[in-house]
């Protein structure tokens, strides 16, 4: 009795199961030409961002490049335990958490404050100057931006050490002291990316509701009122999201600014997960070891995001998805 | 819905990697029996194999001219004719072709013949004992040029299992980057050429502070020095004053010892240490890049620098050209200093042939470094081409250098090279009076330089340890050398290491292949 039971619930099931991929394909039967239109889409993300991904399976292996991505035997988790296991690992995650906390601290809200500051620009050709200047750097390389910093801050050649001796100051060592290499490095991406993060904030401004204005205005609302309690509000969701954005990014500490500005001296506080890939893993051969600290970094990236984005809506905001 | 459709995914994504690695595995087979056949086929086919088609070889090389040598240009042509080839060379920046070569052999994708910088990289190891290239010493008894052209102890060296999965380039071992100064600077100083470490400190500290060029400014250093993140740069050479041993282990009564551990490694820790708080160094030296510092010597700012005399060309160009009356012999090469000088090898890196490339072809490949080291294919890098890159002016070559620096045709020597003695101390375009003085001090050299006793030996835990240690050594000489670190923390990094079991083990490692030698 009990197993007859149990075998009509089965193909009950399977029916169920059989009736939902009946309608399934009739459904992909009905728009077939849009599915159709979605296809190449679909197939070029597969093949080119999917399909590569395969080779991460090399953190696990014991890649050798004339074996190849197959060949090659399987170790487990012995590349992460050599991470883990190195002393250098506390070191890498302090300086890329560092260095992401100060840029969040410091360079997130500069672009906030700029275009509020901009948005009450009451004169057109003036903030549109402005606002193109301070995106420009935006365009620049790094490499030219490590050029002007080393032209302005050596200590023997640099404008900035030359002014202090004039004035009668000592030389100050910027480049190659390893107490203000990560303000330094915040201070570049400031100067480059500033500009260029005002854009999408005065965008945002641009869609707030005159008539709140207006009626703040009656309420006797003067200017920062204004700005404290029509602006930042309306602009509040972007903020967040850009915030979220940045947070899954906080393992992402741009390798090539920190690239080009480490030195021996400053070596201590200047590896970053990135710049230690490359050095172990391009420079050294290294591709399994190398390929699995890169695997760790991307995971610790996507636990942030998905952290950043539940607290956003638990706040009651919109999240990314 | 979402299930079936993750389902379906995976599929097909085991469906493409069946597919891909299925046509691997084909076509490695197809490989396989295509040398077989030509093995089979090889008798019969060897004597027409001199007036065959011209065989097209893939290259890849570096190059050190500001750019590489025009693809087909006109010196390509006349080689692939003397060597019966039709070439297709990559030229990548020598700055950046070690990433360039692990990125190549990680993607498996490899030329015909390819340049191996470092033949003793774990990566390259690697990749040989697994068979990614041609071993090809049974082969180079049939090609003359190749067999004498190429010192056997580079062959030695470069030999691992006993087989010979590289061909070493040749190079002169005599006359290696060692100091050079500005003798005019010392003439006007009255000074005499610098022996001992405690003479060159005091030419170091006349050229900073006793205005050597007598123009009035102290606008003068004495050493052009640069480190870079994970070794000495350009102050290596201090450290080899000190211990008197290249590279980085020491023959001590038979045993090798790593150079660190060594006392005389402080003694030169803390001699440029005093030199950068006197300012004879640059005060940007860890931060600077080896051109930074080559501009600096150049352009008549810095005294010394450490190069090798056959590079003299460029930095006499550009002295001449901030002053005409300026000597190249005002551009002296150091004999030696504390009895030491460095000896180099015999050979530089070594060219590797892939094992995707069938025998027969493999051999032709060797065919055409046989031929392109005659003469007459040989010469075209020294001379280039007549009306071209020369004339003869009584029998004499005369060179026009600034064309034959512009279509770059010192860099085929990346290729193939005839070794010359000296090569590294004397180049075709230098005036006689130069030509005599460096063979000179090259002569002279030769009684006192040190080749580097552990090149080629190898050492199981050195592959992943000692480029750590070398970095971690490096972080704290740079920092004893800018004083944010006391000399002291190099004692008891010092006394760490000699604790150390990673230590123990690579220096055991070392001497059992050292002994073996």
């Amino acid at each position: 009795m009990e197993k007859a039971k149990e075998l009509d619930e089965l193909a009950l099931k399977g029916e169920k199961s059989k009736s939902k991929i009946k309608k399934f394909f009739s459904q992909i039967a009905k728009d077939k030409y849009l599915y159709l239109l979605a296809l190449p889409g679909l197939i070029y993300f597969l093949l080119f961002k999917y399909v590569p991904m395969w080779g991460i399976t090399i953190a696990f292996k014991d890649f050798s490049p004339f074996l190849g991505y197959v060949e090659s035997p399987w170790v487990g988790w012995q590349h992460f335990q050599r991470l883990f296991g190195n002393q250098d690992f506390f070191m890498l995650l302090r300086n890329t958490l560092a260095i992401s906390f100060l840029n969040l601290i410091f360079f997130f809200p500069l672009p906030i404050i700029l275009s509020l500051l901009l948005n009450e620009v009451r004169n057109q050709f003036y903030k549109r100057t402005v606002q193109s200047i301070v995106y420009l750097p935006h365009f620049l390389s790094w490499v030219i931006i490590a050029s002007l910093t080393f032209m302005l801050l050596s200590k023997s050649e640099g404008v900035v050490n030359q002014l202090f001796v004039f004035f009668g100051f000592e030389k100050f060592d910027f480049l190659t002291n390893s107490d203000i290499f990560w303000f330094l490095l915040t201070g570049q991406s400031v100067w480059k990316e500033a500009g260029w993060g005002t854009i999408i904030f005065l965008a945002a401004i641009a869609g707030v509701n005159t008539e709140l204005y207006e009626a703040a205005r009656i309420d006797g609302a003067n200017r920062f009122r204004q700005i404290w309690h029509v602006t930042l509000p309306a602009i509040r969701n972007v903020i967040i999201i850009l915030l979220i954005l940045r947070l899954g990014d906080v393992m992402e500490v741009g390798f090539e600014q920190v690239f080009l500005m480490y030195n021996g001296a400053v070596s201590e506080v200047a590896e970053v997960f990135d710049t230690y890939v490359y050095r172990v893993g391009i420079q050294q051969g290294q591709f399994s070891y190398s390929t699995a600290v890169g695997l760790f970094k991307s995971f610790v990236g996507l636990i942030l995001v998905v952290i950043a984005n539940k607290m956003s809506k638990k706040f009651g905001e919109e999240g990314i998805y | 819905m979402l299930k079936k459709a993750l389902l379906m995914l995976t599929v097909l994504f085991l469906s493409i990697l069946v597919a891909c690695s299925g046509n691997d595995e084909e076509s490695s087979g197809n490989n396989n029996e295509n040398s077989n056949e030509t093995e089979n086929e090889e008798n019969g086919e060897e004597e027409a194999a001199n007036d065959a088609d011209p065989a097209e070889v893939r290259i890849m090389s570096h190059f050190f001219s500001p750019t590489p040598p025009e693809q087909d240009g006109e010196i390509e042509q006349l080689i692939e004719e003397g060597t019966n080839t039709d070439l297709s060379i990559e030229w990548v920046s020598a700055n950046n072709y070690e990433e360039k070569f692990n990125v190549m052999l990680a993607s498996g994708d490899l030329p015909d013949l390819m340049l191996v910088p470092d033949p003793f990289s774990p990566v390259f190891r690697q990749a040989a004992q697994q068979g990614a290239f041609w071993d090809v010493s049974p082969y180079i008894d049939d090609y003359p040029n190749i067999k004498e052209g190429i010192a056997d102890i580079a062959w030695e060296l470069t030999s691992m299992d006993g087989a010979n999965y590289g061909i070493p380039r040749p190079r002169p071992s005599e006359g290696e980057t060692f100091f050079s100064l500005r003798k005019d600077w010392l003439d006007n100083l009255g000074m005499e050429i610098p022996e001992t470490s405690d003479e060159l400190y005091e030419v170091m500290r006349a050229f900073t502070h006793d205005d050597p060029d007598q123009n009035g400014e102290d606008d003068t250093i004495g050493y052009a020095g640069y480190v870079n993140p994970t070794d000495m740069g350009n102050m290596g050479v201090f450290e080899g004053i000190f211990t008197g041993a290249t590279g980085q282990w020491k023959d001590v009564d038979g045993e090798l010892i790593h150079t660190s551990l060594l006392p005389e490694t402080r003694d030169a820790i803390e001699f440029l240490s005093n030199a950068y708080q006197d300012g004879l160094i640059p005060e940007d030296f860890a931060s600077l890049q080896n051109s930074q510092a080559q501009e600096m010597f150049k352009s008549g700012e810095a005294g010394m620098i450490s190069e090798k005399a056959g590079a003299f060309q460029e930095v006499y160009d550009t002295l001449k050209s901030i002053n005409p009356d300026f000597e190249f012999t005002s551009l002296y090469p150091l004999p030696e200093v504390n009895g030491y000088n460095p000896a180099g090898p015999g050979f530089a890196s070594v060219n590797v042939i892939s094992k995707s490339v069938p025998e027969e072809k493999m051999k032709s490949i060797l065919q055409m470094i046989n031929d392109w080291m005659e003469d007459d294919v040989f010469q075209l890098h020294r001379h280039g081409i007549e009306g071209v890159h020369h004339t003869v002016e009584d029998g004499e070559v005369v060179i026009n250098t600034e064309k034959a620096q512009e279509d770059a045709i010192g860099d085929f020597n990346q290729i193939v090279y005839v070794s010359d003695p000296y090569a590294s101390s004397v180049k075709e375009t230098f005036p006689e009076e130069a030509k005599e003085l460096y063979k000179e001090i090259q002569d002279a050299r030769e009684e006192t330089s040190v080749p580097d006793v552990s090149l080629g030996l190898y050492s199981e835990t050195a592959q992943t340890y000692l480029p750590e240690l070398e970095k971690s050594l490096q972080d704290l000489k740079t920092k004893i050398i800018l004083g944010s670190e006391t000399i002291e923390a190099w004692d008891s990094l010092v006394e760490e290491l000699e604790q150390d079991l990673d230590m123990q083990a690579m220096t055991d490692e070392m001497n059992e292949a050292y002994q073996a030698r």
